[in-house]
């Protein structure tokens, strides 16, 4: 055994020096690179499925799906979802388009207020704000998946055209609502118009 | 069919070609070349897509003096790296339609911000109908605790005549626009939400004022 390990130690330099050796040793640095790069594509395409943390699955602790929650004041220390500005109030709701399309109302009071709907990974599918909405500071909006919009679309309910109809293939996912907290006396308004906000299925 | 398997009339006869040197190695060899391939492409593929969700690479930065937003953070088009960084922090990122948000680690001298300086933030901002401004520590965290007021907005700001403005970032409290932060923080950012800003369609990007951030007294 000993005879046969110093055989293998006094071979080395010569190995060494073999150019197959080297041109291997890059070729094998190289599949370990094209492997690394596929690991890399996979994990980072991956996360956001995966991820127990998102903004998606901590809205669920703010109440029940299908209806706008009020979120707790965005303060130091006590931020219901990291990044929120401290400045506004917000309401969210999370939806699952399997049960059907949804509608979200809301009539919030100025002077600012936004609307965002993200899907369960973190991505903004639609939004826009008080001024984008085009429909006098209200809110009327229609998610559903492109299989309901076709039999939507056989049979068209009243007001369709009014509505804001925001097709994906997202199907699980929540909306967001900001205002803006600017005066004190406004407040108790954007509370109860949000407390009003509905998000519930067609 | 075994037997005309081995007895192949068209290779019958012919010697093997000699195998090169690099496929002529010991199963072994093999296994231990396998075992190099795998822990480089693990070290490699784990440690940097750690790195690249951990802080993401700024694709399709848009920089304004020392401020820098990432317009398509908030769009269909996220890039994977920043969909990733969002979706494992679960931070909400301000969509397109909503605003636009600038982050500034760095003073306008390039220097990093300090949460044991002073900082004046001054001039204009960019265009957009209601902005605010709030300070965060490294890992994005709002900082200014203990205070009544955690930032600053447009639509509450002491302006000169000429429409520019002036706020002093400082833990303690300051006459004019007083920006709260925190003495005590690890690290100091500086965060600008512009709402409703044309900024976000990504047009008119040349020659918007941005606020310069100077550094005053530091403790």
């Amino acid at each position: 055994m000993s005879a046969r390990a110093r055989k293998t130690f006094s071979s080395l330099p010569l190995r060494a020096l073999d150019g197959m050796v080297v041109v291997r040793m890059l070729l094998l640095l190289l599949a370990g690179l094209f492997l690394g790069g596929i690991i890399h594509i996979a994990i980072v395409l991956g996360v956001p499925g995966q991820v127990p943390e998102s903004a998606y699955a901590r809205v669920a602790a703010f109440g029940p799906d299908g209806v706008f929650n009020r979120l707790p004041d965005v303060e130091a220390g006590a931020e219901p979802l990291p990044m929120l500005d401290p400045m506004m109030l917000h309401a969210a709701c999370r939806f699952d388009l399997g049960e059907g399309p949804l509608k979200i109302e809301a009539a919030l009071p100025p002077p600012f207020w936004s609307f965002a709907l993200f899907d369960a990974g973190g991505r903004a599918i639609y939004s826009l704000n008080d001024r984008t909405s085009g429909a006098g500071g209200r809110l009327e909006v229609l998610v559903l998946t492109t299989e309901q919009l076709s039999v939507l679309r056989e049979n068209p309910p009243e007001g369709l055209e009014d509505l804001i109809v925001i097709e994906t293939d997202a199907l699980h996912g929540y909306a967001l609502l900001r205002a803006f907290d600017g005066e004190p006396l406004l407040r108790e308004r954007i509370e109860t118009a949000m407390a009003q906000a509905t998000c519930r299925r067609l | 069919m075994t037997l005309a398997l081995s007895h192949d009339p068209e290779t019958d006869g012919l010697r093997p070609d000699r195998v090169p040197s690099i496929l002529r190695r010991r199963r072994r060899a093999l296994a231990l070349d396998l075992a190099i391939v795998i822990a480089i492409a693990m070290s490699v593929g784990f440690s940097s897509a750690y790195l690249a969700v951990e802080r993401a690479p700024a694709f399709g930065a848009l920089r304004l003096g020392a401020w820098e937003a990432r317009p398509r953070q908030g769009t269909r088009d996220a890039d994977p790296y920043s969909t990733a960084t969002h979706a494992r922090t679960g931070r909400v990122p301000l969509a397109g339609g909503e605003g636009l948000m600038f982050l500034a680690e760095t003073d306008s001298d390039g220097n990093t911000l300090s949460p044991r300086c002073d900082y004046e933030i001054s001039g204009q901002a960019a265009p957009a109908r209601l902005w605010t401004l709030v300070a965060l520590d490294r890992e994005m965290r709002l900082v200014a605790d203990g205070s009544p007021r955690s930032g600053v907005d447009s639509r509450h700001l002491l302006r000169r005549a000429n429409g520019e403005f002036v706020i002093t970032a400082a833990p303690r409290a300051r006459p004019g626009n007083w920006l709260p932060t925190s003495g005590t923080a690890r690290g100091l950012v500086l965060a600008l939400r512009l709402y409703d800003t044309p900024l976000t369609t990504g047009t008119g990007v040349a020659n918007v004022p941005m606020p310069e951030i100077r550094r005053g007294l530091c403790r």
